[in-house]
């Protein structure tokens, strides 16, 4: 190891730059998968936090936040009455424009009974609505629009006073706002209806058993909660899917640039190699050696990406708190995995050249 | 020094032929060969004549195409390719023209690094590294890196690069060659030393006729084959060790002069003055 640790930093310009290069590409690297992850938490978050284990939509409907849904009437009195429920929470959803300083703005509006649940999970300050046409605003959503407890803000021409502001409701698409059931359905002009049922199985009954049961029930789709938050992920594979192409660009481009600083530290000091080689050195030693050049570059790179990775997320989250890049333990080890692999993948090719060294050539000039 | 294990290498009959067919180029023909401990063999010849492919051979380095090659009874021409790093490791020391250390590491760890090649430990290495370079004078450049060292200076930390695993059977490819006169001359002490004192073989392979001074014997070796030694001649331009027989000659205040080919011979007959000190 003291070999090539010596071979490194011989030249510690270089070796420094090296460096830079791997962590900035494991920056980028594990900014993408926290981007990736923030956006699967942002589309779940309402799922996620919503009372009960069971979700009913309308039949045909397969995603919470993509599709529209409306149950039939008087579902939720049916859901009742069937054993083993403990609890049904109906909201209504639909998406919105604000008018907010003369720009549109989308927004996913949630209507839900306060006295059952189903509404904001974490109110930063004011509260839930009481009273007709108040509304809890994301505070992302308010703080990027100027919008404070207090104010009243427009859809197509009707006002809401603002009433409280909830947190972890905000989303690079749509943020959440809430108002009362009773509210929207006058708004949207369906008494009565509901898009989504939550369900709640009584104590000692499995979600699966009384969704089992709840199958039977006429014009509906009975979904374990867990299930209809896979189907909304799946719906936004769309959006996944560049952000991971993304992420594999900036994983080729760190292979490509440890691989390089191996590899030609490698034919540098091709005659060395050859060397140790002529003096007794085996393959497998020489291998490590290379490996451990690789691991090293990787390695400091990949502990400078991750540290510049949080430097990242937070100046994302200071100029655009609507986008959550969720640096986990597990994205930050997958990143870590990631810059292993690419350590390996750099060292195959500087392994082979060694392994093709012809100890002879030692005496050649 | 300490009192070092006899070896003796026994050549027979070792031949390497390169390629096949119409193309087939033979470097070495059947070459026999005995060094007893102690001994310092001194091969010269002629560019491409065959040196550095015997050498390689008898290293351990690559294979003949036909003999046997005995050290300390061990054959090594009927050992497999994986034993023959160790053998590389533990029963040669090599001495390279161009010193061929490791640019990044210190002169101690140099020569540390193949005892730990070897099995040893970092800590008895480099304790074993530090003695021999201290013995070969060289104590205060421990920490040296190889380019802080001079030519002579290097060349020592190779020789001790050479000893550390306390071989049977040094093998020096032309150690003088990128040394001035007197490092030169130092380096060939030293190899004598380490032959009569320790009772190590060693086998040079070089153009410096001055080796021939240390030397208990020299072959010829010319198109492969050992041959009758000639009458050799230092060419006064190149340094050149020449065959006066086939070399190009002058005369020069009724001295007779020998190169390795007309174009020295016309530097030299331009300005004789200059190369006038030459052997001839």
């Amino acid at each position: 190891m003291y070999v090539a640790l010596h071979n490194l930093l011989h030249d510690r310009l270089r070796f420094a730059l090296n460096v830079l290069g791997v962590a900035l590409a494991v920056m980028l690297v594990l900014f993408l998968l926290g981007l990736e992850q923030g956006l699967r938490l942002q589309v779940t978050a309402y799922l996620r936090q919503a009372p009960g284990s069971i979700a009913v939509t309308q039949a045909g409907v397969d995603s919470f936040g993509g599709g529209s849904s409306l149950l039939p009437p008087g579902l939720e009195e049916d859901l009742r009455q069937v054993p083993g429920v403990a609890k049904v929470v109906p909201v209504l959803t639909q998406t919105a424009i604000f008018d907010l300083h003369d720009k549109k703005i989308f927004a996913f509006l949630i209507g839900y009974d306060p006295a059952l649940g189903g509404g904001p999970w974490r109110i930063g300050e004011g509260r839930e609505p009481r009273e007709r046409g108040e509304v809890v605003f994301d505070r992302v959503l308010a703080r990027l629009h100027g919008v404070r407890v207090g104010d009243t803000v427009e859809v197509q021409g009707q006002k809401f006073p603002v009433v409280g502001l909830s947190e972890g409701t905000a989303s690079w698409m749509t943020a959440l706002v809430f108002v009362r059931k009773a509210d929207l359905e006058s708004y949207l002009l369906t008494p009565g209806l509901s898009s989504l049922a939550l369900v709640t199985p009584a104590p000692g009954v499995a979600p699966e058993a009384l969704r089992a049961r709840l199958k039977g029930l006429p014009g509906v789709e009975v979904w374990l909660k867990s299930e209809l938050i896979e189907s909304d992920l799946r719906l936004y594979q769309a959006f996944f899917k560049p952000v991971r192409l993304m992420s594999l660009i900036a994983f080729l481009v760190g292979t490509l640039v440890v691989g390089l600083v191996i590899y030609s530290a490698t034919v540098e000091r091709q005659r060395e190699y050859g060397v140790l080689k002529a003096l007794g050195a085996r393959n497998a030693r020489l291998y490590g050696l290379v490996l451990a050049q690789a691991l090293a570059v990787a390695a400091l790179g990949s502990l400078s990406g991750i540290l510049l990775g949080f430097a990242a997320a937070r100046l994302v989250l200071a100029l655009r708190p609507q986008i959550l890049v969720a640096l986990e333990p597990g994205v930050v080890g997958l990143t870590l995995l990631t810059g292993l692999f690419m350590a390996l993948l750099a060292a195959w090719l500087p392994a082979r050249l060694v392994a093709g060294l012809a100890p002879a050539e030692v005496f050649r000039r | 020094m300490r009192t070092e294990r006899a070896a003796t290498l026994r050549v027979q009959n070792l031949s390497k032929r390169y390629g096949s067919g119409e193309t087939a180029v033979q470097a070495v023909k059947g070459v026999s060969l005995e060094v007893s401990p102690g001994e310092i063999v001194l091969i010269m010849g002629p560019s491409g004549s065959g040196k550095t492919t015997l050498l390689s051979m008898l290293g351990a380095l690559l294979r003949p195409t036909e003999g046997r090659i005995e050290l300390d009874g061990l054959v090594l021409s009927e050992l497999s390719e994986g034993r023959l790093p160790d053998i590389r490791l533990r029963h040669f020391g090599f001495v390279f023209q161009d010193f061929n250390l490791l640019s990044a590491l210190s002169a101690l760890d140099n020569v540390a690094i193949v005892a730990e090649l070897a099995g040893l430990g970092r800590k008895a290495a480099r304790a074993r590294a530090r003695a021999l370079l201290e013995e070969l004078g060289l104590g205060a450049r421990l920490h040296f890196l190889p380019e802080q060292l001079s030519g002579g200076e290097k060349q020592r930390v190779a020789i001790a690069r050479a000893l550390v695993n306390e071989p049977a059977l040094l093998l020096a490819d032309e150690p003088t060659a990128n040394l001035d006169s007197h490092h030169g001359h130092e380096t060939m002490r030293l190899l004598r030393r380490i032959a009569k004192e320790q009772g190590k073989s060693v086998l040079i392979v070089s153009h410096d006729a001055r080796i021939q001074d240390i030397a208990d014997r020299v072959l010829w070796l010319e198109d492969g084959e050992f041959k009758e030694m000639r009458s050799l001649a230092t060419d006064p331009v190149c340094g050149m060790t020449v065959e006066r027989e086939k070399a190009v000659s002058a005369q020069w205040e009724g001295k007779s002069y020998y190169f390795c080919c007309r174009g020295c011979r016309e530097e030299f007959l331009a300005g004789p003055q200059r190369f006038g000190k030459a052997t001839t």
